[in-house]
């Protein structure tokens, strides 16, 4: 009758299903955010509307927040057990979201931005919060974007999923078997999100934005490519000299965080000079490799 | 009419479809308990109006007499209240040992 931590054993952590413990995330980042002022929004995984696309999987817990609150609740979650494993600069091409990891609610991704929104990430926020819903996550209310909102925040997720089965089944359930009312819908939120570049990959259209600074981000993402292309695609979107200079070093920096979580233990320096020598080889390697393959076509 | 408890005001509280466990959380830090089984009953019960006859119901739903069973049910009931994860609401919050 005893009661049972789940923070103990690890076969006592085994008994809580994921999707509890990705609930009482959602529930944990509320809290701290309704203690300090900062909004926030719950997309995607268990905050999505189960009639959006039935049967989805998640593994961790999505939140994006109003970009003038995201420091302090980058502040606020390490007092209270979540440890920050790779900050927004490094998280992907986008640098829109921070991971946190909890020993009793698993991982956490905390946005910034939401990739493909605008024009600003502050008026992309406001133009979902102002339709905000609530959803009970972990026994808290948590807001979250409304119906129609959901089903485009996960349409643009897929649209940098590349050939990934649960985006293209997310395309699939939301935009390609659904009726025009549901499409009208859909395009509705993508012109009030000023989605259009992101959105023209579900519509196979991209190449109609060629001459859009972020068009070779969405192309890589979309579409794949090397290092090399990403980080080009990076400095192109960057806006302004020093921004785009900023990506350029970091971008033979290496990413300790990253080395971190793919070792599962910290990293020696060794280790670290080993990868700052050998990510522009492989870089290399691969654009090479690439355009071999061109040639032989 | 109100139930004996009601979960703490930091508590995070899921119930499994089959209602036979409950996952409780201490929000924001943790930690996550697991209750199973007659503890899943104890909170269901506990957090159930009518507070009046909540022991007894426990005991009818675990086959037991309930004197048997509430001095268990109240060191239970107990520890989850020093953890802050109930709160009693008066009445019958505290169930009686019977002589």
């Amino acid at each position: 009758m005893a009661t049972q931590e789940a923070t103990g054993a690890p076969s006592a952590g085994a008994t809580v299903p994921l999707e509890v413990r990705i609930g009482f995330a959602h529930a944990s980042v509320q809290w701290i955010a309704d203690r300090c002022g900062a909004d926030l929004l719950h997309v995607k995984g268990a905050a999505l509307d189960p009639t959006l696309v039935p049967g989805r999987g998640y593994s961790d817990a999505d939140v994006l927040a109003r970009p003038a609150h995201v420091r302090r609740l980058l502040d606020e979650l390490p007092r209270h057990g979540w440890e920050l494993i790779n900050t927004f600069v490094y998280g992907s091409s986008f640098e829109h979201s921070a991971t946190l990891r909890h020993q009793d609610f698993g991982l956490l991704d905390l946005h910034r931005i939401y990739p493909g929104t605008g024009p600003t990430p502050e008026r992309a926020f406001d133009t979902l919060w102002s339709q905000r819903t609530t959803k009970v996550l972990g026994g808290i209310d948590c807001p979250v974007p409304s119906h129609d909102a959901q089903a485009v925040v996960l349409l643009l997720h897929a649209a940098r999923g590349g050939s990934d089965a649960k985006a293209a089944n997310d395309v699939e359930w939301l935009w390609t078997s659904a009726d025009d009312a549901a499409r009208d819908r859909v395009l509705d939120w993508v012109g009030r999100l000023d989605a259009g570049l992101a959105f023209s990959v579900i519509t196979g259209t991209l190449d109609e934005h060629r001459d859009d600074p972020a068009y070779d981000l969405w192309r890589v993402a979309a579409r794949g490519g090397t290092r090399m292309e990403e980080w080009r695609a990076r400095v192109r979107a960057a806006r302004g000299l020093r921004a785009k200079l900023t990506v350029a070093s970091r971008s033979v920096l290496v990413n300790v965080e990253h080395l971190t979580i793919v070792r599962g233990r910290p990293v020696s320096r060794a280790e670290i000079v080993a990868e700052f020598f050998g990510r522009p080889a492989r870089g290399l390697r691969e654009q090479v490799s690439r355009l071999a393959r061109r040639s032989r076509r | 009419m109100r139930a004996a408890y009601r979960p703490g005001p930091d508590a995070g509280v899921t119930v499994s479809d089959d209602g036979m466990s409950v996952y409780v959380a201490r929000l924001p830090g943790g930690p996550l308990l697991v209750l199973d089984g007659a503890a899943a009953l104890i909170w269901a019960e506990a957090t159930t109006a009518p507070a009046t006859g909540w022991v007894a119901r426990v005991a009818e739903l675990v086959g037991q007499p309930e004197d048997a069973i509430t001095a268990d049910v109240r060191a239970f009931v107990a520890d989850l209240s020093a953890r802050e994860l109930l709160v009693p609401l008066g009445g019958d919050a505290d169930p009686p040992t019977r002589a």
